[in-house]
């Protein structure tokens, strides 16, 4: 099935996204980033990033924000507002409509964007190794109908089937899921890199309404890097005198330094900005170390942000909407990653604003999930269920042994060896657990069976398959089978992933608040198996050494088995290790005896009987206990 | 009658027939279908990973450029041996792992590798000075050289 492409054709900067095994995800450029910024250099064909980067040379020929002229008349207020702001030639063009000019030529908006669309058609092309006709390409939702169909017109005259042209409110509502909703009022607050814009909806029935749309055309992050800019040269003048203002250099690199610190101080309390030789006067090298702390910056931005307060009230009020009645705010654009913008939107609305979705994607993966619909395959997707919560078994010492983890996808099935616990030990018994705790009995026991008919052998010989298979429908089959014997026991448990959605929660919650104190349990128990298996080892090599051994030597470790057997119900995780350890060094020593002076070459192996279990080495729960 | 009521009883067995060869069709479709989508994935996963691995360290080496932009600032400033060789060995250690400057002195602006802060007087579209050095990681551009350009009048 051919893909199609989901376009956000954004004023700044562009993304796209398309629909994948029913996910959406944003494909990257022929530069491996995931935005293109939308700037052109028509006559020399040169798209995104490069003609971004030599825009400063050649102002005249670089056309960026053409999203701004889109379908509008030469006459429109905007339009000659927006000639005020950008270097290069806006005319009169076909029609009235406003047109750029170009080392004589002229191109119609369409043509611009109609670049960029062939870039990102090309781009995904070559990620997706399929050629693309189809795109869903997204619009302001103030957009009017000319402006519009010159978005269409832009797609086709790059070579797509524009299948539709969607509001970038409706797709970032798209990208969380809000079509699902009955009927709710939902306020999309777009902070991007130019302009601001906040739109309601109303969704019903699965359909949106757009009630109102305001904003801020020329207000976005760019600003914000401004602000930033000016509070460092001023901090640079009060401390060294000099003004950095008129120093080109200095300034490119304070607005380099700006950026990075604007981003980092979204996930971070402090940072430092540090340009060490920014310049030089008569006295010497000049270096700028200013500490930025987050508080500061959201001191010197408030005002921007403040500014788009204005525009979400006149929104409501057209809308005639409550700011109690709004149900969902959605929040679109790099700037919103600013912990300031949400804490003023959330104050605002008096709601958590959704987030997850990346602010710089969500429109084009609602616009690709908008295509996913068109195309059937949103709808067509098979829902295939999770496990909800790990399954395991409970084994030696109640620790619970996972084998099919939390969250994996079913039909699924996983299997694993275990053994005994004993010697001649001739069943075992398999308890069936849920949850994520460490120990078995915090999980919940699903059911157990018994296998019996072990031949009698030593501990950890046996070798005993349990297998774990849940079919689609989540009924889990849990069986085990001696390999030896070739028998078999086994147990269908119904509805074992029936649990309510509160339930889940609360056992991974308690998991979660338990986590540090079942791993110390779980810890112990460990450090106790291994102390018996220890002890085990060095009894069944003392019979097997007989008369060989040193008799201290011999004495010495059975002191030892005796110590270390008397603490293992009772004794310290330390303690236990501790002891372990001493009489894993005598065995050591007893092998050295026995092999040692006279050894050929198998002299460096470990003491003989250092079998501690076969391959997976754990054991089963004993059975007849 | 009797003879009616077969044909009805066989006509309706023929329409089980169908639905169910019909059904049989569709679901062996998509699961041939979701069979593709796994392996395709498979391979993609494959690729992606081998290109996370080219480009593991590439974060990194694009945070170290900055301290290694500031060395270089100090040796311009401060004439010191010891210092040129700190600058020395940081340079060797980036060109151990493919990390190469972007040749720019005397050469054509060219904006897939270089990045233009702005313009003065000389040969036209000639890189006239570099402000930040740029650096090419394995066939990637890891930051872009920004230089100023030359023009005309």
């Amino acid at each position: 099935m051919a893909k199609i492409l989901g376009i956000d054709l954004g004023t700044t900067n562009s993304c796209m996204a398309v629909m994948e095994g029913g996910k959406p995800k944003v494909l990257p450029n022929s530069e491996g980033m995931n935005t293109t910024p939308s700037v052109v250099v028509p006559d020399k064909n040169i798209v995104g990033v490069a003609a971004k980067r030599q825009q400063v040379v050649n102002p005249k020929n670089t056309i960026y924000s053409v999203k701004r002229l889109m379908g509008r008349r030469f006459s429109d207020p905007y339009v000659q507002q927006t000639i005020k702001h950008v270097p290069y030639v806006v005319k009169e063009g076909k029609n009235g409509m406003a047109a750029v000019e170009v080392e004589g030529v002229d191109y119609t908006s369409q043509e611009i964007s109609a670049k960029i669309l062939q870039k990102l058609k090309a781009d995904a092309e070559a990620f997706l190794g399929e050629p693309i006709k189809d795109a869903v390409i997204t619009v302001p939702a103030y957009f009017d109908d000319s402006q519009r169909s010159a978005t269409k017109e832009a797609g086709q005259i790059a070579g797509f089937n524009v299948l539709r042209i969607i509001n970038e409110p409706t797709a970032a509502s798209l990208a969380y899921g809000l079509d699902k909703k009955k009927s709710e009022q939902i306020a999309v607050y777009d902070l991007g890199g130019g302009t601001f814009d906040i739109s309601i909806l109303e969704i019903g029935e699965g359909v949106f309404e757009v009630k109102s749309t305001n904003g801020d055309t020329f207000l976005g992050g760019d600003d914000f890097d401004v602000k930033i800019i000016n509070f460092l040269v001023d901090e640079f003048k009060k401390e060294t005198g000099v003004d950095l203002s008129s120093d080109k250099q200095a300034m490119q690199r304070l607005k380099d330094a700006a950026e990075k610190a604007k981003i980092e101080l979204s996930s971070t309390q402090e940072t430092e900005i540090n340009i060490p030789f920014i310049t030089a006067d008569q006295s010497g090298p000049k270096h700028l170390n200013v500490k930025f702390t987050r508080s500061k910056l959201e001191q010197i931005v408030d005002e921007l942000i403040q500014k788009s307060i204005g525009p979400c009230e006149k929104a409501l009020e057209d809308a005639k909407v409550k700011v109690s009645d709004v149900d969902e705010v959605v929040l679109v654009g790099g700037m919103t990653r600013m912990p300031k913008v949400v804490e003023v939107v959330r104050g605002f609305f008096g709601r958590e604003p959704h987030k997850g979705v990346n602010p710089d994607e969500v429109v084009a993966v609602g616009a690709a999930i908008q295509g996913g619909v068109l195309s059937g395959e949103v709808k067509d997707i098979l829902l295939l269920d999770v496990t909800p919560l790990t399954l395991g078994i409970e084994t030696l010492g109640g620790v619970s042994t996972p084998l099919i983890k939390r969250n994996t996808t079913i039909p699924t099935s996983a299997s694993q060896v275990f053994s005994t616990a004993a010697d001649n030990q001739t069943s075992v018994e398999v308890n069936v657990v849920q949850g994520e705790r460490e120990m078995a009995t915090d999980n919940k026991s699903l059911g157990r069976f018994v296998l019996d008919g072990i031949v009698p052998a030593p501990r950890g010989v046996p070798q005993i398959e349990v297998s774990f298979d849940i079919d689609a429908n989540g009924i889990l089959n849990v069986s085990a089978k001696d390999k030896a014997t070739g028998k078999e026991q086994k147990i269908a448990i119904q509805g074992g992933t029936g649990l309510s959605k509160e339930e889940v929660e609360k056992m991974v919650r308690d998991a979660e608040k338990s986590a540090d104190e079942d791993r110390k349990k779980r810890e112990l128990v460990e450090a106790r198996n291994q102390a018996d298996n220890i002890c085990y080892v060095a009894e069944k090599s003392l019979r097997e050494a007989g008369d060989k051994a040193n008799a201290d030597l011999k004495k010495s470790i059975e002191d030892k088995v005796k110590a270390l057997r008397d603490i293992i119900p009772t004794g310290s995780l330390d303690d236990l290790k501790s002891k372990t350890q001493e009489l894993s060094l005598e065995l050591q020593k007893l092998g050295q005896s026995m092999y040692g002076p006279s050894a050929g070459p198998s002299g460096n192996s470990g003491p003989k009987g250092g079998d501690n279990g076969p391959v997976e080495g754990e054991v089963v729960d004993e059975g007849n206990k | 009658m009797e003879n009616e009521e077969e044909k009805t009883k066989g006509k309706d067995e023929r329409d089980q027939c169908e639905e169910l060869e019909k059904k049989v069709l569709d679901l062996e479709n998509k699961w041939k279908r979701a069979l593709a989508d796994y392996q395709n994935l498979e391979k993609r996963t494959a690729e992606e990973s081998k290109s996370v691995l080219d480009f593991a360290s590439e974060a990194i080496l694009y945070d170290l450029l900055p301290v290694l932009d500031s060395l270089e600032d100090a040796t311009l400033h401060i004439k010191d041996e010891g210092l040129n060789l700190c600058l020395k060995k940081f340079k060797d250690f980036l060109e151990s792992y493919d990390v190469e400057e972007i040749k720019v002195d005397g050469t054509d602006f060219d904006a897939d590798t270089m990045e233009a802060i702005g313009s003065e007087k000389g040969e036209e579209n000639k890189v006239v000075k570099v402000h930040k050095k740029g650096y090419m990681y394995k066939s990637k551009v890891l930051r872009p050289a920004q230089v100023i350009v030359g023009r005309k009048e």
